[in-house]
Parts: C-alpha cells; sequence; structure tokens
C-alpha cells in the first residue's frame, strides 16, 4: 500500500498541478463561477481516485511481493501472481531468465567442485600405492635412518588422509553409515593403529573406558577424528612416560569420551580459536607441522555426525576433549 | 606348496609382495598382460589370488567376477580404498576378504593362511608353521614352543613374539621401539617397564634351557640376540 502510495505521488502532484492550473487560466480569463469549477474538480478527482483504486486492485500482488523480503532464491521465479500488468510481466519475465542463468552458472560450479573432489579422491588413492610400497620396503629394516624414513610415511599418511577426508565433508551426506559402535573397541584400534607414534614419543595409551558402552556413529569418520585428537595429544606431550587417558562416561542421557593429555596445554588466548581454520596459534609456532586443520576438520565432522565436540585446557598440566554423542 | 596369483599393476609393490611370500614358501606368479588375465589364471591354477581394485583395462571387481566363474579358489583383495561401500563390492563380488593399503606384510601372511586353511583343509597350518633356527635353538612361532638340546619349553604370545624378532636379526641390534610395537597388542598396551619385565622372562626362560648372556642389552639402542652358547656345550 506504502509502496504503491510511494509511486503514484508524482502523478497525484502532477494532477492537482494540472488542475490548478486549468482553474487559473479560466479565472484568469474572467470565469468566476466557483461552483461549476469545484464540481467539475470534484468530478475529476473522483475520476482519479476511481483509476488509482483500480489499477491498486489490479496490482495488488505484484505490490505485495516486492514490499515483502525475499526468504530464498527459489521463490524468485516460482511466483506467478501479481502478473497484472505489462510492466509486472516484464519484471517477472526479467526474473525468470535470470534466475535460470544464475542457476546454470551454479550447477557448473557444482559440477567442477564434484569433478575436483573425484580428482582429488583418485589421486589419493593413487598416492597411496607407492606410499604403502614404502612401507613394506622399510618394514624388516631397523636402522636409525628407516626410522626416520618411516617417521616421514607416517606423516605422508596423515596427510593423504586429511586431504581424502576434507575433501569427503564435502559430499558428506552420501558417505556416511550410522551404527551402534562399541566405544572401547573403537578407541582401542585407533590407538593401536597410531602405536608408531606413541611409541616413538614414548607416550602410552590408558583405556579406562567401559567394555559394552556403546554409542552410534560412523564408524570412519568418527575414527578420523580420533587419529586427530591422538595426534594432537601426542604432538604437544614433551615429556617422555606420560599417558593420554580415555575416558568413557554418561552425562545424563548422553555417552562422553574424553581424552585427556598431560602435554603443554593451551594458552587462553587461543583457546576459543583452535577450532577455526587454518589457526595454528601459539603452540602451532612453537611446534612444527601444524596445519590448523585437525581441529577444524573435527569439530566439522563431529557437526554434520550429530556430536557435540569441546575443548579445555591448563597451559603446562594438558589439554582435555570431550565428544559428547 | 601353495601357489598364488597377484594380479595388481605396481611393479614395485608386487616385488616386494612376491619377495616376501617368496620367503613363506609360496610359489608366487604375477600378472604382466593385464588383457588376458583370465586366461593366465586357468594355466596358472593358483590355490589364493591377491586381486587389486584399480586396475589398467577391467577393474578388479569384474576380473574377481571372471575368477568366480571358474573356480572357487579364494580371491583376497588389496586396494587404497578403505570406503564401506567398497569392501562390500569387494565381497558381493565374489571377494573373500579386503586388505587396505598400507599394509603390513604380517596381515597380508596372516591373512593368506587364514584363507588358506580355511579352504585346503588344516594340513596348511602345519605345513606354514614358521620355525626360527640360531645355533641350534629353535622356536617355534606359531605353537610357541623354545627347543634346545631336545628339551621344550613353552612362551607366551608376548615372549614368543620378542624372541621371533629378536632371533630373526639374530647378531644385530633391535631396538626397543621396535620390540615395543611388535608387542602392542590390541589389549594391553606395553610401556617400557612392561617390556623390561617381559625381557627378564624371556632371559629366564632362556636360562632354563641352560642359555644365559644370550640377550644382550645394548644402552640407549636396544637389544641383541648373539648365539655364544656353541663353545659351552
Amino acid at each position: 500500500m506504502k509502496l504503491f502510495f510511494r509511486e503514484q505521488m508524482s502523478l497525484i502532484f502532477i494532477y492537482f498541478l494540472q488542475l490548478f492550473l486549468i482553474l487559473l487560466v479560466y479565472w484568469l480569463d474572467g470565469y468566476r463561477n466557483m461552483a461549476v469549477s469545484g464540481y467539475a474538480a470534484i468530478l475529476s478527482i473522483c475520476l482519479l481516485t476511481g483509476y488509482l483504486i483500480y489499477r491498486y486492485i489490479r496490482n495488488k500482488g505484484f505490490y505485495q511481493r516486492l514490499a515483502n523480503p525475499l526468504t530464498s532464491i527459489d521463490g524468485l521465479a516460482n511466483d506467478s501472481q501479481g502478473a497484472g500488468s505489462p510492466l509486472a510481466e516484464g519484471l517477472q519475465q526479467l526474473l525468470k531468465a535470470q534466475y535460470s542463468h544464475y542457476k546454470k552458472g551454479l550447477h557448473t560450479y557444482k559440477y567442477r567442485l564434484e569433478d575436483h573432489i573425484q580428482f582429488i579422491n583418485q589421486w589419493v588413492h593413487q598416492m597411496k600405492t607407492p606410499v604403502s610400497v614404502i612401507h613394506l620396503m622399510i618394514q624388516e629394516e631397523d636402522e636409525p635412518k628407516f626410522k626416520a624414513i618411516g617417521d616421514e610415511v607416517d606423516r605422508l599418511k596423515k596427510g593423504l588422509e586429511m586431504v581424502l577426508y576434507s575433501a569427503r565433508l564435502e559430499t558428506f551426506d552420501r558417505d556416511f553409515y550410522v551404527e551402534t559402535l562399541h566405544l572401547e573397541s573403537t578407541v582401542r584400534s585407533v590407538t593401536s593403529s597410531q602405536k608408531r607414534l606413541f611409541i616413538r614419543k614414548r607416550i602410552f595409551p590408558s583405556i579406562l573406558i567401559d567394555v559394552h558402552s556403546t554409542i552410534v556413529s560412523d564408524e570412519k569418520w568418527l575414527s578420523f577424528v580420533l587419529t586427530q585428537l591422538i595426534t594432537n595429544a601426542v604432538r604437544y606431550t614433551v615429556k617422555e612416560n606420560r599417558k593420554v587417558y580415555f575416558r568413557g562416561y554418561k552425562r545424563g542421557k548422553n555417552s562422553i569420551l574424553e581424552i585427556q593429555d598431560e602435554g603443554v596445554g593451551i594458552p587462553a588466548s587461543d583457546i576459543s580459536r583452535v577450532f577455526d581454520p587454518y589457526f595454528t596459534g601459539e603452540n602451532g609456532r612453537n611446534f612444527q607441522e601444524s596445519t590448523g586443520m585437525g581441529l577444524y576438520l573435527a569439530r566439522q565432522i563431529c557437526e554434520k555426525l550429530g556430536h557435540q565436540i569441546e575443548i579445555e585446557s591448563k597451559v603446562d598440566h594438558g589439554t582435555t576433549v570431550r565428544i559428547i554423542f | 606348496m601353495f601357489k598364488i596369483f597377484i594380479i595388481e599393476d605396481d611393479k614395485q609393490l608386487v616385488r616386494l609382495l612376491e619377495d616376501h611370500l617368496d620367503k613363506f614358501d609360496f610359489d608366487v606368479k604375477t600378472v604382466d598382460n593385464f588383457e588376458t588375465v583370465g586366461s593366465q589364471f586357468e594355466q596358472y591354477e593358483p590355490h589364493l589370488v591377491l586381486l587389486d581394485v584399480n586396475l589398467p583395462k577391467y577393474d578388479g571387481y569384474y576380473w574377481c567376477r571372471q575368477i568366480r566363474n571358474l573356480s572357487t579358489c579364494p580371491i583376497l583383495f588389496i586396494s587404497a580404498r578403505e570406503g564401506k561401500m567398497d569392501q562390500v563390492m569387494a565381497l558381493e563380488n565374489g571377494g573373500d576378504d579386503y586388505i587396505t593399503k598400507p599394509f603390513d606384510f604380517e596381515i597380508v601372511i596372516a591373512k593368506i593362511n587364514s584363507h588358506l586353511r580355511r579352504a585346503y583343509g588344516s594340513y596348511a597350518a602345519s605345513q606354514n608353521s614358521r620355525t626360527i633356527t640360531v645355533g641350534g635353538l629353535k622356536l617355534d612361532v606359531e605353537r610357541m614352543i623354545l627347543t634346545f638340546n631336545d628339551e621344550n619349553i613353552e612362551l607366551s604370545h608376548t615372549e614368543a613374539k620378542i624372541l621371533d624378532e629378536l632371533m630373526k636379526k639374530s647378531e644385530r641390534v633391535v631396538s626397543r621401539d621396535r620390540l615395543l610395537e611388535k608387542i602392542w597388542d590390541d589389549q594391553a598396551f606395553v610401556d617400557d617397564n612392561t617390556l623390561n619385565v617381559y625381557i627378564t622372562r624371556v632371559r629366564r626362560k632362556l636360562a632354563t634351557l641352560h642359555i644365559s648372556n644370550a640377550l644382550q642389552t645394548i644402552r640407549g639402542k636396544g637389544y641383541r640376540f648373539i648365539s655364544n652358547w656353541g663353545h659351552d656345550e
């Protein structure tokens, strides 16, 4: 309504100016019969009002659409009401064309992104073969040099894994399978797969989880998250013969997995940002090989799985990460 | 002797697998022409197949189906794809097991042995029972029995693993890290102290066979197993 009046304002203004001008011309000409003039003016105004009302009714839908904010991009073209006047129809056509162009562009990018993910998947899998060849070649060797190569291979493996999982995150909805898992055995299998890391740093896991406690999650993604957390816990523990504690307990209805290390901890100024992508913070600068992606991915994945993740830390005492299922 | 057919296109990986399987007394044949895998299989008539998924020409699933038309021998997939769907696909197409890259030799050997046992009866186990002998001291890895001068002694699982590793590399230093890695078990984690305890136990068992000082500690490095008992007898 407001919009309609704002648009018709100039018309109304011109109309009154015109009316005044005509009456003025007649008046100056010597025609002084005010009653007839007034009658003509009222008649004319009635006509204008009638016209305005007619226009308003016809274009009511159109104005309403313009006045209401758009909720989603899909609503733009589907709405066919309010195409009363040529102007509204023209706008509708324009929007439709714009919308289809936009959709097309979006599709192109979507396909390109999918191609890219496909490529990365392919590439990572191809890289895994050379990695496994190196892995096998050095397996029987026990010299310091080969150990160093082994460590580097482990890093390569982790890097590849991270690439794979962050690429897959985009197509998460097609790539997960939720089932009931035994928390204890899941944690055990992840810690075992990281045994080299533990041994190398002389840090040992201590698993304090009830054998029967179960959770509902996706094994593959959860294992990836746990691997990230374990890598962090071990990396930021400097002193030897420390432990990483895995505790499982219930808080209300939720199962909780707590991973506690005895490492260097995270400064209070950094802790609010540890889940941000590429954030490495003070520890990241002091310790090499931080990517800033581990915790970010962990949180992204937890969110998608419907788990919560929280972190708590005290400098020089250690860090505790909790996953709430 | 069991015949194993490896269908994998990475030459290095094939060579490593071949060498290793050779050590375990398997007869190994590999594929060089990936268009005639089917006929090569028929010619060789293997007892077990190791099959990669990503192959030139046709993929592993295809060859698995082809082989299934010819034989019911165990087929183990070896693939870089660790997704659930890939594993399901492999098993649905007639595979018997699935190993993801990168893998350990031990796992491959264990899976091969387990499938051979299942497919061809228990005589497979006795044939492949692995023993290591150092200067008359014999370790039966699978039965966990240590024999010296007709005296037998039983070992625990972990003790056998430690001795296996040390005797395999006798006269050479084996690092603590490596031993820890070997005896790391899904059930119980071993830390430094536990390893010390196990080493003591192994020494005691060796002593009951009248072998002393064979297991030496090399400070800061690890342990070394030497057959120094020869002249004692």
